[in-house]
């Protein structure tokens, strides 16, 4: 991913996926976990190169669970939930973001290493 | 002809009735109600059948001029009128609103002064139908106004205009009657200052500063009752249409009527975000279904095959019989009709007296044409004009014929838990005749206690519980607001030794407090101030409780500071060995570590969460907080043994605070 440079237009090859929320109980869960955020230590992010990257990365799918099943891989970086950004919060304000109770679905946009690589060799390709 | 004009008239009519008498229940219960907030909804529901009742007034002008207009041109041309093609109706559905706001920063970061608050709500209306979305309360604390309901219009052309309006009441509580005891509300009503007065009679009117909205419409056919009470202003709209609807979210501008000297205003930022789809009923229903025998061009002349054909969406869907179609069984063979499809009408085949359909796409690099024919003329000619509707249908609705747009039926919840009114414990004391004042006051407290041990299930106690566990007199009880952020509460028993799974231990737990409400340094205060109780023989605590309490010393030193703390804490938990473990590899003692679900009982489940909730430093934040982290590990089953709940909460604080850790969470 490319680096994040403070103050530019960021721009993203972006994957839709959409969550339907499994209630458990009084609970809604995604079933997955997620890291980062501006307030934490990004060196210790294991699924980017960049280190200073505070953005949010998806770090453990539960298996079959609604994550898993929309799509939703480890290694994901969130770049949006609802239309929230995702890029510049913390790590609390992400989760809460994800996890508003009267939300039953949903929309993230997330980025992964392996669709930029996928856009450059279709470019590529074309050539 | 006439009939259904009738009929159309007959139903607008009974609409209206309806709405009307939607109005006076709502104009007979903003008379009789007395709290502010039903007063506010019940506004807001005038509003709104005022605004529908305009809405079917001016439908059914409109439709008697059409009617009228129609007889004129009738008399001057025998012609019958033209029909036009008509593209075919969809469903638009707007949902996940919000409206950013741009307060001072000097405003919303100090939190000073009066806190001025509006009540706000939104009308959307496309075509006849308007729906309102729920009433939010909005003030500083807030950075934008959200709205949660999913609104979707049934029947819209692709030319629809969507108009969404934002109305704000100014809810101020200076003069609120709701909140404060009757006796008390009374007295304040009758001495009003200047300066509130002249507030609450701007609130009451109209204002000078824009006139109320009318939808728009044809002249005011029935009086408009006046009632007193607040009443909704408009205070930004904009119009959404086709090039609007996407998939994904999207900020559009708002026109903002009003300015700063109004009662009602707000500081909005300019621009609305929200989430407009669209179903046109190409995509989801059947437009055309029939029997047809299809041939792929260049193969064996004879290879007819006899399918049931089905138009839906940007294919033609081949299957073996109809009933199949029902039975979800998976078609034959698709072909697609899309906007790259060419259908023409062949030339005749010399077999057969009908003409065939060619349907030509391209997939890849290569066009493949399929070849359509029916029984007999009249078929085919229906089957070419459901093809040339579909195609119109698809250019009229552009982008929304790409691909099905989700919308999501607005399903019936329970009811939104009524967030607890912000404010401090003194405005929720009620002073009876009592006289005794510290039982008054520790009544308050064990109540309090109550609620938050109903909500947390942490079985720690705030400091002052203490008090009452040991039974020690209450002479000298000074109880600091450390509980102020949780307010509104229900009654409860006093005396109620705090619950833990795990250790009977009743130490206070200052983080408990911390954890739940805040990490600023007001709780720290409040912690470090809490405590001049009159004791002798402070709890034992268990190894975990650090923040002074095992000081026999009473007064607790005034300056501690969170760091002090924070490294008194570090002291003792980890035993001055090693450093806090980075979660990113978790140990499976940490509670950060999801665990798939397991039924633990709910006890123990949710004593994790209170710890991961965020630190605001507004009160309105925290009971949305620990809603919030209710949901957050719910479905962490723990087989594992945990630590005590107060080196847990403990540990959680500390790893929280510290920057050098990758938090990793659950949703």
């Amino acid at each position: 991913m490319s680096k994040y440079i403070p103050g530019q237009p960021l721009t993203a090859v972006v994957e839709r996926i959409e969550i339907q929320k499994l209630r458990q109980g009084d609970n809604l869960i995604l079933g997955f976990s997620i890291g980062g955020g501006i307030d934490q230590d990004p060196g210790q992010n294991p699924f980017t190169n960049d280190k200073t990257d505070k953005g949010i990365y998806v770090t453990r799918i539960s298996e079959n669970g609604p994550a898993d099943v929309a799509g939703l891989r480890e290694g994901d970086k969130i770049m949006q939930v609802n239309g929230w950004d995702m890029t510049m919060v913390t790590h609390d304000k992400a989760r809460k973001t994800l996890t508003k109770k009267n939300q039953d679905v949903v929309r993230l946009l997330v980025t992964r290493r392996s669709l930029e690589e996928a856009v450059k060799q279709s470019m590529g390709k074309k050539q | 002809m006439n009939n259904s004009k009738n009929q159309r008239d007959s139903d607008i009519q009974k609409k209206i009735d309806h709405e009307i008498r939607m109005r006076d229940g709502a104009c007979k219960l903003l008379a009789a109600c007395s709290q502010k907030d039903q007063t506010l909804e019940a506004a807001k529901s005038l509003q709104t059948c005022s605004t529908r009742i305009m809405a079917y007034m001016s439908e059914l002008q409109r439709m008697k001029e059409a009617q009228v207009m129609q007889k004129v041109t009738r008399r001057s041309s025998d012609a019958g009128p033209m029909e036009d093609r008509l593209p075919c109706k969809g469903k638009v559905a707007i949902s996940d609103l919000r409206i950013p706001l741009m307060w001072k920063d000097t405003e919303y970061f100090k939190n000073k002064g009066e806190l001025h608050r509006c009540a706000v709500f939104c009308l959307l209306q496309l075509g006849g139908e308007i729906f309102d979305t729920d009433m939010v309360i909005v003030d500083r604390t807030l950075t934008d106004i959200c709205f949660d309901n999913t609104i979707v219009f049934n029947e819209a052309s692709p030319g629809f205009e969507l108009r969404v309006e934002l109305y704000s009441c100014c809810s101020e509580d200076d003069y609120s009657a709701g909140s404060t005891p009757r006796k008390l509300a009374s007295k304040l009503s009758s001495s009003l200052g200047r300066s509130a007065g002249k507030k609450l009679r701007a609130a009451m009117e109209p204002g000078p500063c824009s006139p109320v909205s009318n939808g728009g419409a044809g002249p005011l056919l029935l009086p408009v009752p006046s009632v007193p009470g607040p009443k909704y202003h408009l205070l930004a709209h904009t119009s959404l249409s086709l090039l609007h609807v996407q998939d994904s979210f999207r900020t559009h501008d708002l026109t903002i009527s009003g300015n700063e000297e109004c009662s009602y205003w707000l500081p909005l930022y300019g621009s609305m975000c929200c989430r407009l789809a669209a179903q046109p009923h190409c995509m989801t229903q059947q437009m055309m279904n029939g029997c047809l025998k299809v041939k792929q061009l260049g193969g064996d002349p004879q290879s007819w095959k006899k399918v049931y054909a089905v138009v839906k969406g940007t294919s033609l869907f081949c299957y073996h019989q109809q009933e199949d179609v029902e039975a979800n069984v998976e078609p034959a063979f698709t072909i697609a009709v899309n906007k790259e499809t060419r259908i023409r009408a062949s030339e005749k085949d010399p077999h057969s007296k009908v003409q065939n359909i060619c349907i030509s796409n391209q997939y890849g690099g290569e066009e493949v044409t399929h070849s359509l024919t029916t029984d007999s003329r009249e078929d085919t000619h229906r089957w070419m004009e459901a093809f040339w509707q579909h195609f119109y249908d698809m250019s009229q609705w552009k982008q929304c014929c790409d691909d099905v747009m989700k919308i999501e039926m607005p399903s019936p919840r329970k009811p939104a838990p009524v967030t607890p009114k912000q404010g401090s414990l003194y405005h929720e004391m009620v002073i009876e005749s009592s006289n005794d004042l510290s039982t008054t006051v520790s009544d308050i407290l064990a109540r309090r206690m109550q609620e938050l041990e109903l909500r947390s299930h942490l079985g720690t106690s705030p400091t002052w519980m203490s008090v009452f566990e040991e039974n020690s007199p209450k002479s000298t009880v000074r109880p600091r607001p450390c509980t102020s952020r949780l307010s509104g509460h229900s009654p409860c028993i006093p005396h109620r030794p705090p619950r833990s799974p795990l250790s009977p231990h009743r130490c206070p737990q200052l983080s408990l407090l911390s954890s739940d409400a805040s990490l600023t340094s007001d709780s720290d205060s409040h912690c470090s101030t809490s405590p001049c109780f009159h004791r002798h023989g402070w709890p034992e605590p268990s190894s975990n409780f650090p923040l002074g309490s095992s000081s026999p010393c009473r007064l607790r030193p005034r300056t501690l500071s969170l760091d002090a703390k924070l490294s008194t804490l570090r002291g003792r938990v980890y035993g001055g060995g090693g450093t806090l473990q980075c979660p990113c590899q978790p140990p499976p003692s940490s509670l950060l570590t999801p665990f798939p679900i397991s039924s633990c009982s709910p006890r123990s489940q949710r004593s994790t969460q209170t710890t991961l909730s965020c630190s605001s430093s507004t009160s309105s934040n925290s009971s949305s907080n620990s809603e919030g982290s209710h949901s957050l590990e719910s479905s962490e089953g723990a087989p594992f043994s945990r630590p005590s709940p107060a080196r847990r909460s403990l540990r959680n604080l500390k790893a929280r605070l510290d920057p050098r850790n990758w938090l990793q969470s659950q949703v």
